[in-house]
């Protein structure tokens, strides 16, 4: 086999393995990211998503590695900004972003985009 | 897979392409992969830093050509796109823009009358500010961008210049503002800016509607943008409706305190007062290698070593190579294609034998600037340009 049609050949192998699945085993999707990502879990995952996400997706606040003290800097702004935090979640919600993307943590890992047409739009939820 | 995609995509017309948003029979039959790829119409390939709002950063390895195909131009957003612009509208109908402030005689212009006004064109390299933020330490919050919010375009439109004249500039008008139609959540600042009225009246500053020759997409701001040469990208206003001349700069959260750098060095992790900043213009020297690839394993021989090297409104004087580190330097070889606010391609020719190599890149521009070892570290991660290096490993 000539490099090039070996080269179609193992391009194409994934496709042809999935179709040849499609008559063994049930049809699974691929695990493909979503649009927008969800924050991690911890108590003040919901709280979060309604004061945060209302604006901006969740992969902004995933690849931010800040101390406690910048996490309180960028909540505070936020809130000057039209993000509602009510006052009994204010510190909680500094914790949770301080625990879950401190400079320790290892860095986010963002998608790659595809060029095709989609139905998707930039403010879908 | 992706290389005989984005071979297509090479041979393609970028005009045709970035003109055109239906799917095309010849790509679309191509084996697109699925996994780990979100859609994104007209954006091939890009690391999606965020979906909504949408920033896009190019892989360092697309910054192999003098111009940049629109679909991987990088795409900086600060807030929600216009939802009332339709970039299928070629005519764009019901967009205006308005020139008034410190004028004689207050306009109203619609796309047509735009169309109308003589066109230039300037091959731009549009970095934003923020590039290399993520590579800063301490780590600064906002975008986390690699090394690729930056592209080179040849942006096409009637001069701010001529627009200018026709409305008629007060001499007290030193400052031109820029509004865009960008959708603002919650009480976030709206993206407005200025320029000083010299910036303004340069020959090369343009009301830009076209890019690499096609229409301006959505994602770069259709029907009109600012362009701003040799400056960060966040002077080039996007989907811009309103041009106001004011007699001094504009007083908002996007001109202070975002896009200011610290006038003097500051240590790392420090605080600075705003007094003690200035605002962003032209952007600085920088090189970046597009290859090999960090982290590369490569086989002992000739391996070229290249990349892009750009200095905003100044000229890249010479780019040099490193292959141990930074103990010797190699002059690289700068590409044929230039202008005065592009970047130029270079190339090394490496003869490389077995072993772990850092190889590191760093460029010189027409001022004397030269890139230098460590990055200025300052609050917001601005203009971080430091050397660039990558780890490769010969067999």
């Amino acid at each position: 086999m000539s490099h090039k049609k070996l080269s179609a050949a193992l391009a194409l192998a994934p496709f042809m393995l999935a179709t040849m699945s499609s008559f063994t085993a049930p049809v699974q999707k691929p695990e493909s990211p979503k649009a927008t990502d969800d924050l991690p879990s911890g108590p003040m995952q919901a709280k979060a998503t309604t004061s945060c996400l209302e604006c901006h997706e969740a992969r902004i606040i995933l690849q931010q590695r800040l101390s406690k003290a910048a996490w309180a800097r960028e909540v505070d702004k936020m809130v000057k900004w039209g993000a509602v935090v009510d006052t009994d979640d204010h510190d909680g919600l500094i914790d949770y972003l301080t625990t879950n993307f401190s400079p320790d943590k290892p860095s986010y890992e963002p998608p790659r985009s595809s060029f095709e047409k989609s139905v998707a739009t930039q403010k879908s939820k | 897979m992706t290389t005989t995609r984005r071979d297509l995509l090479k041979q393609m017309s970028w005009a045709a392409l970035a003109a055109s948003m239906a799917p095309s029979p010849l790509l679309w039959s191509l084996p697109i992969p699925q996994r780990d790829t979100i859609a994104i119409p007209g954006e091939d390939g890009m690391i999606v830093r965020s979906f909504r709002f949408v920033d896009l950063e190019t892989p360092v390895e697309y910054l192999d050509t003098w111009l940049t195909p629109v679909p991987h131009f990088f795409v900086r957003n600060h807030m929600h796109e216009p939802s009332e612009l339709n970039a299928s509208d070629l005519n764009a109908e019901g967009w205006r823009l308005t020139v008034g402030g410190e004028v004689e005689k207050p306009l109203t212009l619609t796309f047509a009358d735009l169309s109308k006004l003589e066109s230039h064109w300037v091959v731009n390299t549009l970095e934003c500010a923020g590039n290399g933020r993520s590579l800063h330490r301490p780590q600064v919050p906002g975008i986390q961008w690699g090394k690729g919010a930056v592209s080179t375009a040849r942006f096409s439109g009637p001069r701010l210049h001529e627009v200018l004249h026709r409305a008629g500039v007060k001499p007290r008008g030193k400052h031109v503002m820029f509004r865009g139609l960008d959708e603002v959540p919650g009480k976030v600042p709206p993206f407005i800016r200025s320029i000083p009225i010299e910036k303004a009246l340069d020959p090369d500053t343009l009301i830009a509607t076209h890019m690499n020759g096609a229409p301006l997409t959505k994602h770069h701001g259709f029907p009109a943008r600012a362009l701003v040469p040799g400056w960060i990208g966040a002077a080039s206003c996007k989907w811009l409706t309103e041009i106001k001349i004011l007699e001094s700069e504009f007083v908002g959260n996007f001109m202070s305190p975002a896009y200011r750098f610290p006038n003097e060095p500051v240590k790392p992790g420090d605080a600075v007062k705003p007094e003690d900043t200035r605002p962003l213009t032209g952007l600085s020297v920088k090189s970046v290698i597009s290859g090999p690839l960090d982290g590369a394993s490569l086989k002992a021989g000739r391996v070229a070593i290249h990349g892009a090297a750009w200095a905003g409104e100044a000229d890249i004087a010479k780019v040099e190579v490193s292959t141990d580190g930074g103990a010797s330097w190699n002059p690289a070889t700068l590409g044929h294609d230039q202008a005065h606010y592009a970047w130029r391609l270079w190339n090394y020719e490496w003869k490389a034998k077995s072993g772990d190599y850092t190889l590191l890149s760093r460029a010189t521009d027409s001022q004397g600037r030269t890139q230098p070892a460590t990055p200025a570290w300052n609050p917001n991660g601005y203009l971080y340009n430091a050397t660039d290096q990558v780890k490769t490993h010969v067999a």
